[in-house]
């Protein structure tokens, strides 16, 4: 068993240090410059700039579209050049950054407290809310995905320790889901690295939108399946019989996971966790695929899965924050901003499942998935478009499709916040109700 | 320091956050089965460690902005400068985390004793 675990590091080690990131989009990017520009000289469309990393100082081209006041001047900015137009043409100017005033705060906190609400209601949710709300604050897309990351590992890693104190967190098969999936990471990089050569942006939007779709519309129908079951009443706590029945294939080398008490050929755990990495890198959810996984195909149970889920997130968390902040990434003010409201978020989410029912939590998990999935799906005609693959949206259409985009987002997030609000308060108070008329009962018995 | 409290709300937290609710349902609720059983009503709540906490979280926090020119200069460095914000978000979960916890527990949101 040892030898395999040292296999599956050694494996890492070779891997090329391809940017390897976790839960979260594809990596730092390497084509992008980080620096300050000093001055911009409109007529000549041309704009002095001194490279961050190197303090070589540059004259760079503006790009098509873009004018002298696209820059910002005496700001950290990145800035991405565009390879196809020529050498030092700029394709894109964005300031890493952002002045922190009262209402950003406000926002980032508000954030945070709906993203940490609905983590510890469903048990996801932060990845959908914070990188998307932090990007439409302004927030360039590197810097949101890496600030994110930065506050969720350390949360992980209390769990993780937690869990593993009570004995249920199997410390060896969370090393092995880890590893194999930081490897299908790598794994989901170079694919999409492919598409994105071969169809440019475009293809990789379009990729990465039907996987989304398809995995949240799968799942989420799925999760209401089940929630309708435990509703009737039904539901069934024993091993999966896909599991019992791969628990049976003897092909060495067997793994012997004591906490989950399983032996089953690596054969059946490996695969699981590369789908767990590749799902990561191409739609930052890798949880989807890893706790189901560990239930349905390796056995565990949910307790010990979800338990062994914590060290899988700790590892690739810890990795992928290590990873961004090498690339100096990491703004930790919107790491803090966000990790206050998500720990009070995140306590009142854990706090409203102890007042619903197991059903309403999967009802609502299930309605955020085919939400999001809607959202996302409304952007797919555009990609499509882009790629050729059919004709130009209309005007008309195009806006329509990106506000069925936005508003699908919205309606999700406010949807699971009322609920989870409302069913909080009414448990309460019906919970206050019961402890008053119990006590009022004890004092008649007494007198 | 009331830590106690923390450490169950943080881990029942987590283990809801990885979806498993059942298990943050009676670990939130069993807290009275390993510690002297208390009425309810006469329940101390952790005044003290909510205000500790609470001081300590804003002093980091009002630290953070008024010196977020350097810092935010150091710790985007890169390469080994990353220890910064990697340890300064887990001081920051640790501390905050132990305040939210608590002032929930003063306001009396509390799990739901089955």
């Amino acid at each position: 068993m040892k030898r395999l675990l040292f296999l599956l590091f050694g494996i890492l080690l070779i891997i090329p240090s391809a940017p390897v990131m976790g839960a979260g989009g594809d990596g730092p990017p390497k084509d992008m410059m980080k620096g300050v520009f000093v001055a911009v000289d409109a007529p000549s469309r041309t704009a002095t700039f001194i490279n961050g990393q190197t303090d070589a100082t540059l004259i760079l081209t503006l790009g098509e579209g873009m004018t002298a006041g696209d820059i910002t001047l005496d700001k950290k900015v990145m800035v991405s050049l565009d390879k196809h137009a020529g050498e030092g043409i700029i394709k894109d100017v964005s300031v890493m950054f952002l002045d922190m005033t009262v209402g950003r705060v406000a926002a980032l906190l508000l954030i945070g407290l709906i993203g940490g609400l609905l983590s510890g209601f469903i048990g996801f949710g932060g990845a959908f809310v914070l990188t998307p709300a932090m990007m439409s604050l302004g927030v360039p897309g590197a810097i949101a995905v890496a600030s994110n990351m930065c506050h969720k590992f350390p949360k992980a890693m209390v769990g993780a320790y937690k869990r593993y104190k009570y004995g249920q967190a199997d410390i060896k098969l969370g090393l092995i889901m880890a590893v194999t999936a930081i490897i299908g990471v790598q794994i989901g990089i170079r694919i999409q690295k492919y598409i994105l050569s071969q169809w440019g942006n475009a293809g990789s939007n379009l990729y990465v939108s039907v996987v989304f779709v398809l995995v949240l519309l799968l799942v989420g129908i799925y999760v209401f399946y089940d929630a309708y079951k435990l509703s009737k009443g039904g539901g069934d706590p024993q091993t999966p019989k896909l599991a019992q029945a791969l628990m049976k294939i003897n092909l060495p080398p067997m793994i012997e996971f004591k906490v989950a008490k399983v032996r089953i050929s690596a054969w059946v755990t490996i695969p699981v966790g590369l789908m767990t990495g590749m799902l990561a890198a191409t739609i930052a959810v890798g949880g989807f695929i890893g706790v189901p996984g560990m239930i349905y195909i390796v056995g565990a149970s949910a307790m010990v899965a979800s338990a062994t889920e914590l060290i899988i997130a700790f590892i690739m968390g810890a990795w992928g924050s290590l990873q961004w902040g090498m690339s100096g990434l990491i703004d930790i003010r919107l790491t803090l901003l966000i990790l206050a409201g998500s720990l009070v978020g995140v306590q009142l989410g854990a706090l409203g499942t102890t007042y619903v029912k197991d059903h309403v939590i999967k009802i609502v998990m299930a309605s955020v998935m085919v939400i999001v999935a809607v959202s996302r799906g409304a952007k797919i005609p555009g990609y499509l478009a882009d790629l050729g693959l059919r004709g130009r949206l209309e005007p008309q259409m195009a806006s329509l499709l990106e506000g069925v985009s936005f508003w699908a987002l919205i309606a999700a997030l406010g949807f699971a916040t009322v609920i989870i609000a409302a069913a909080m308060i009414k448990g309460m108070v019906d919970a206050r109700a019961e402890e008053r008329v119990k006590s009022l009962e004890a004092g008649v018995s007494h007198g | 320091m009331e830590l106690n409290e923390f450490d169950k709300d943080m881990t029942a937290a987590t283990f809801a956050q990885a979806g498993a609710h059942e298990d943050a349902r009676s670990m939130m609720a069993d807290s009275g089965t390993k510690q002297p059983v208390r009425p309810l009503a006469q329940k101390k709540k952790p005044v003290l460690g909510m205000v500790v906490f609470g001081a300590l979280s804003l002093s980091l926090y009002v630290g953070l902005m008024v010196n977020q020119g350097w810092i935010m200069d150091v710790f985007t460095k890169g390469g080994p400068y990353t220890f910064w914000p990697l340890g300064t978000a887990m001081v920051f979960s640790f501390i905050h985390g132990a305040f939210a916890s608590n002032i929930l527990s003063v306001m009396g949101i509390e799990a739901r004793k089955h």
